[in-house]
């Protein structure tokens, strides 16, 4: 793929990682001290290492880490950066905050398990189920530590919570337990993996979270959506509400709906939120259209699905024009430079 | 003010240096145990010159490239210093906790 190129346009090729904007100021300065560190002043020994030694895996890795940290960029970074770094941040704490949600469910089974809430079913036992809860209170732990910008313990915790959910996955595949297997996998990967991943925007730049709205949104969600759909499925209504995904389809959607009208009426601000919205709607609507073929068996679930995803698509188109503005207008953080 | 930042400041404290200098005096200053990346230097570099406490002192040609040298700004040198006092504040508490009465170690104040 490189053949062809010596050892300084293979690294200048990993630098293109980088903002335009870094790299006009470092590139040169980073290629001389990277070259510097593989010359040995004798011609014929550095004319080999030019031609067939390649960058390092350790230095690829720093180059990947520190175009991360500028792609998301926290306090001092340009504004289209600073934009895209709070918009990714605030959309992981949506999903945290879902995933923290579906633990505080597991929380109230097990609280029924043991008899402290009697109008629960109990809960079946086993490994694997309380594996399951395990994953459920890990995500609070980690949700809550974002929020409280204890970055390492968020960072371990979601590494222990993937692990358990792919053994999970994989156990239920060798069972023979799973409906779809490659759906299975695929919302791992949309609403665990990704999501985890994009925690890198949680970086030492990154200016502090809002504490009580967010803290606040976890027992308001749990109240205002989780308790009446589970007392609609147990007073028999259930056919009446829609599934995990749907719900946060239509979620997505009411927030999408309400943040357009601010826009509107001008109160709206820099734009990050009707970016953050587009991506969690992006998310959102990625799990919906992977988690269908559950319902190959049942075409009016797939119709509901179709509905769910488009009144999905119609509220996030009303503030992209607005998440477009922000990769110009969002005002300049704490720190920013204009000539950097 | 993380370890590398400190390492960095410090390797400038006696004069100004280019960026591969940088990476060895640190590997001295830390008797091998931090080996800086050319990704992780510059990151480093970008912030403490974002901050003010590192700035260009020159250039100069070498092997047909050009070499930027940096070097300490007086908010540079004062920044080391309190950290330099902070460490060694810390390092004096452990000690004493320890309740170890060897000699001090090297550079601690006071």
């Amino acid at each position: 793929m490189s053949a062809g190129l010596d050892l300084e346009q293979r690294y200048r090729r990993v630098l293109r990682l980088l903002p335009r904007y870094y790299r006009d100021r470092w590139e040169e300065d980073m290629v001389a001290a990277f070259l510097d560190g593989w010359m040995t002043g004798d011609p014929d020994e550095d004319s080999v290492t030019m031609e067939y030694d390649r960058p390092t895996r350790e230095e690829i890795v720093s180059v990947i880490a520190l175009a991360a940290r500028l792609h998301l960029g926290g306090a001092g970074a340009p504004r289209r950066f600073f934009a895209w770094g709070q918009a990714v941040r605030n959309a992981v704490l949506g999903v945290m905050l879902a995933h923290a949600v579906w633990g505080l469910s597991q929380l109230a089974l097990f609280a029924r398990s043991r008899h402290l809430i009697g109008w629960l079913p109990p809960p079946p036992g086993g490994f694997w189920p309380v594996l399951g809860y395990a994953t459920g209170y890990a995500w609070i732990v980690v949700f809550v530590a974002l929020v409280l910008a204890d970055y390492r313990t968020a960072r371990v915790g979601a590494v222990l919570v993937l692990g358990a959910t792919v053994a999970s996955v994989v156990h239920q595949q060798l069972a023979g337990t799973l409906v779809s297997p490659a759906a299975t996998w695929a919302y791992t990967v949309v609403i665990d993996v990704a999501p985890a991943l994009a925690m890198a925007a949680f970086h030492r730049d990154a200016p502090p979270v809002r504490r009580r709205p967010w803290l606040l949104a976890l027992p308001a969600w749990y109240l205002l959506v989780s308790v009446p759909v589970l007392w609609a499925e147990l007073s028999g209504h259930a056919a009446w509400v829609p599934d995990v995904v749907g719900r946060c389809c239509l979620l997505v959607s009411l927030v999408c709906l309400f943040h357009a009208a601010r826009v509107w009426s001008g109160r709206a601000g820099t734009g990050v939120w009707s970016l953050t919205l587009l991506l969690l709607a992006a998310v959102t609507g990625l799990y919906r259209i992977i988690s269908l073929p559950v319902f190959a068996q049942d075409s009016h679930l797939i119709v509901v699905g179709l509905v769910e995803l488009l009144i999905l698509a119609v509220t996030a188109a009303l503030v992209a024009p607005d998440a477009v503005r922000s990769q110009s207008a969002t005002p300049a953080p704490l720190g920013y430079q204009e000539l950097r | 003010m993380t370890g590398q930042a400190f390492f960095v400041l410090t390797a400038l404290a006696d004069g100004p240096r280019h960026g591969y200098g940088i990476v060895r005096e640190v590997v001295e200053l830390s008797q091998g145990r931090v080996k800086l990346k050319i990704g992780s230097l510059y990151g480093v570099l970008d912030r403490l010159s974002a901050d003010g406490l590192i700035e260009p002192d020159r250039e100069e040609a070498h092997d047909g490239r050009l070499r930027r040298y940096y070097r300490l700004t007086d908010g540079g040198r004062r920044a080391l210093a309190e950290e330099a006092d902070l460490r060694a504040a810390t390092a004096r508490v452990v000690r004493a906790r320890l309740g170890l009465t060897g000699p001090k170690p090297a550079g601690a104040a006071g």
